[in-house]
């Protein structure tokens, strides 16, 4: 029976993508959270650094990905319950047997996925505007870092659904969420660059140890324990973003059900 | 054991109302209701708006948590075992929200096949089947943005059957849907019943529930104000007729002064495009007549029949005359 459990949980999380990715590749504001506004970012980063030559090149390269990622996870895997409830899938939703966070994770697998459509487009921009050829310093070492970055940042989407879903009064700050993370998390330049007192702030966030594989293994020859710590504690970050997702959807399935807010028509 | 069982059903919303001096105001949704639906049953819930209907069936669906008393599906507490619930029931909500507009027919089967876990075999097969018992076979593969109402209304009845379940919640289902659409729809809904499911359906249209449920309950402010076969409900006003007059606009007075007669039972009104039709029911039948016309003098009014009741008129009766059926 668990088995069984296991085979079906992983084709509504498998079914979950496809249908997100389906529903969402022609939506103009994914479009733009995805594409345009990263492709913005790495025009600004290689007019910036273009002179300094490829190593930092790269880094934009996979810092603009980055940013495209986060935007993706806050605007569009934070809204994705809310989207629901406001087209009335979402009672559907919670009303059949696979638990909605295994719904969500599926949802917000496709938008990550879908997301790194960004560091492609600006690794081609590089190439192909710039001129610039690049190539990744630990291509087997960066892979794995972005695997367990598309881990990173699901777990950590499951975090803002719920509590977009619960306070109201936070998402109103959704815009203003966007870009601390782009310089606490260090995507395009090191946060050694900040004063020490943002330093354990940058630790709790898993999108800055997966800029931190990123960078390591794909602009520089970061030393493989550098990478392994990275790794490391983004799968423990991860792990807690879990534990507080778990928390998070039980606390505000039972309010909706309370609070009769399932479906907002 | 029954198919659904519900004991002193009852649920409060409550909502904060008021900026400076906050307050919570409470609205009593269900106040007390009760009964059992038996296996195979097709079984109507009947009532006027804000009565509860809705409420009730989302509370069965383990949508709502409810504010009091308790109700099992198939033996399954709607609160303590709603995954157990969910693996056994489908369950439609009028209207056409609830798919994925950019999503395809056949996309949003496949997609909701596998959240209710069917068996990919199984669905393989099923979904077919089910597009063309609701008769969207050949449109499967359009976006269900471009479907009609009346199709989207079909593909929630193909989606609620995909994992054939055993217990079956229709609310309000053919809201909205031209007569055609509807008959068809109220077709779909016998053939599931000789397949013995068991359905719960809440419905406006008397005649629907009178074509098609074993047993009705009315529910009215909360409360189930009468459970009975449709026959049964129809003897409650087997002494009365109904007087029904055409009219093109009419006077409150007018009204008021027709309920205030002593021989009177109920007065609604219902509206009919640019006129209205007076419905009176009165122990006397055409007697009653004259009476009636003398308190409508100097208004324009159009034909009168004399009739025998139906479940609506049982209905209004029941509910009381102040609503519009």
């Amino acid at each position: 029976m668990p088995k069984r459990s296991f085979r079906y949980t992983w084709r509504a999380i498998w079914m979950a993508a496809e249908m997100t990715f389906k529903h969402t590749m022609n939506d103009g504001f994914v479009i733009f959270t995805i594409l345009i506004q990263p492709l913005i970012i790495s025009l600004l980063g290689l007019w910036m650094l273009g002179a300094k030559g490829s190593q930092y090149i790269m880094f934009v390269v996979v810092g603009s990905g980055l940013t495209g990622l986060w935007s993706g996870l806050l605007f569009i895997s934070g809204n994705s319950i809310n989207v629901e409830r406001w087209s009335g899938t979402l009672e559907t939703l919670v009303g059949v047997p696979t638990s909605l966070p295994v719904i969500v994770f599926g949802k917000n697998l496709a938008n990550v996925i879908q997301s790194l459509i960004s560091m492609i487009v600006a690794y081609f921009l590089a190439g192909l505007l710039f001129g610039y050829t690049l190539s990744i310093a630990q291509p087997v070492l960066f892979f794995i870092s972005l695997v367990l970055t598309i881990v990173a940042f699901i777990s950590f989407g499951l975090i803002i659904a719920p509590i977009f879903v619960m306070n109201p009064a936070v998402q109103q700050w959704q815009n203003a969420m966007e870009f601390p993370v782009y310089i606490l998390a260090g995507f395009m330049f090191p946060v050694a660059l900040l004063p020490n007192w943002t330093t354990p702030l940058s630790y709790l966030l898993p999108p800055y140890w997966a800029a931190r594989a990123l960078h390591g293994t794909a602009s520089a020859n970061a030393p493989l324990e550098q990478t392994l710590a990275a790794w490391g504690l983004m799968l423990l970050d991860s792990a807690i973003c879990l534990l507080i997702a778990r928390f998070l959807f039980r606390k505000m399935l039972v309010k909706a059900r309370a609070d009769a807010t399932l479906d907002m028509e | 054991m029954k198919a659904i069982e519900v004991n002193h059903l009852k649920r409060i919303y409550r909502a904060q109302i008021g900026v400076l001096r906050r307050s919570i105001k409470e609205v009593v949704a269900v106040e007390d209701v009760s009964f059992e639906v038996e296996k195979g049953e097709l079984f109507g819930l009947l009532g006027p708006n804000g009565a509860g209907k809705t409420t009730t069936v989302k509370m069965l669906t383990t949508l709502l948590i409810p504010t009091g008393g308790s109700a099992s599906v198939m033996g399954y507490d709607v609160v303590k075992n709603a995954k157990d619930v969910q693996r056994r029931i489908g369950f439609i909500f009028g209207g056409e929200r609830g798919l994925y507009w950019r999503l395809s027919g056949l996309d949003n089967l496949r997609y909701f096949a596998s959240l209710y876990q069917v068996d990919p075999e199984v669905s393989k097969k099923r979904i077919p089947y089910l597009l063309d018992l609701v008769g969207l076979l050949d449109r499967g593969s359009e976006k269900v943005g471009g479907y009609s109402r009346g199709m989207k209304q079909r593909l929630h009845v193909a989606r609620t059957l995909l994992h054939d379940p055993e217990v079956l919640f229709l609310d309000e289902p053919t809201i909205g849907l031209d007569p055609v659409g509807a008959r068809e729809f109220r077709q779909v809904i016998r053939n599931l019943q000789s397949e013995n499911k068991t359905i719960l359906l809440t419905t406006h249209y008397m005649f629907e529930a009178d074509a098609l449920c074993q047993r009705i309950a009315v529910i009215d402010q909360g409360r189930i104000v009468a459970l009975d076969t449709p026959a049964n409900l129809k003897r409650f006003v087997s002494d009365l007729s109904v007087i029904e007059i055409e009219m093109y606009g009419v006077a409150l007075t007018a009204l008021d002064q027709i309920r205030a007669l002593p021989f009177v039972a109920a007065v609604t009104v219902e509206n009919r495009d640019q006129k209205q039709s007076l419905l009176v029911q009165s122990p006397r039948g055409a007697e009653a007549v004259p009476d009636i016309m003398t308190r409508l003098s100097g208004q324009r009014v159009g034909k009168v029949i004399v009739r025998e009741p139906t479940l609506e008129d049982a209905y209004v009766r029941l509910v009381g005359g102040d609503h519009h059926a």
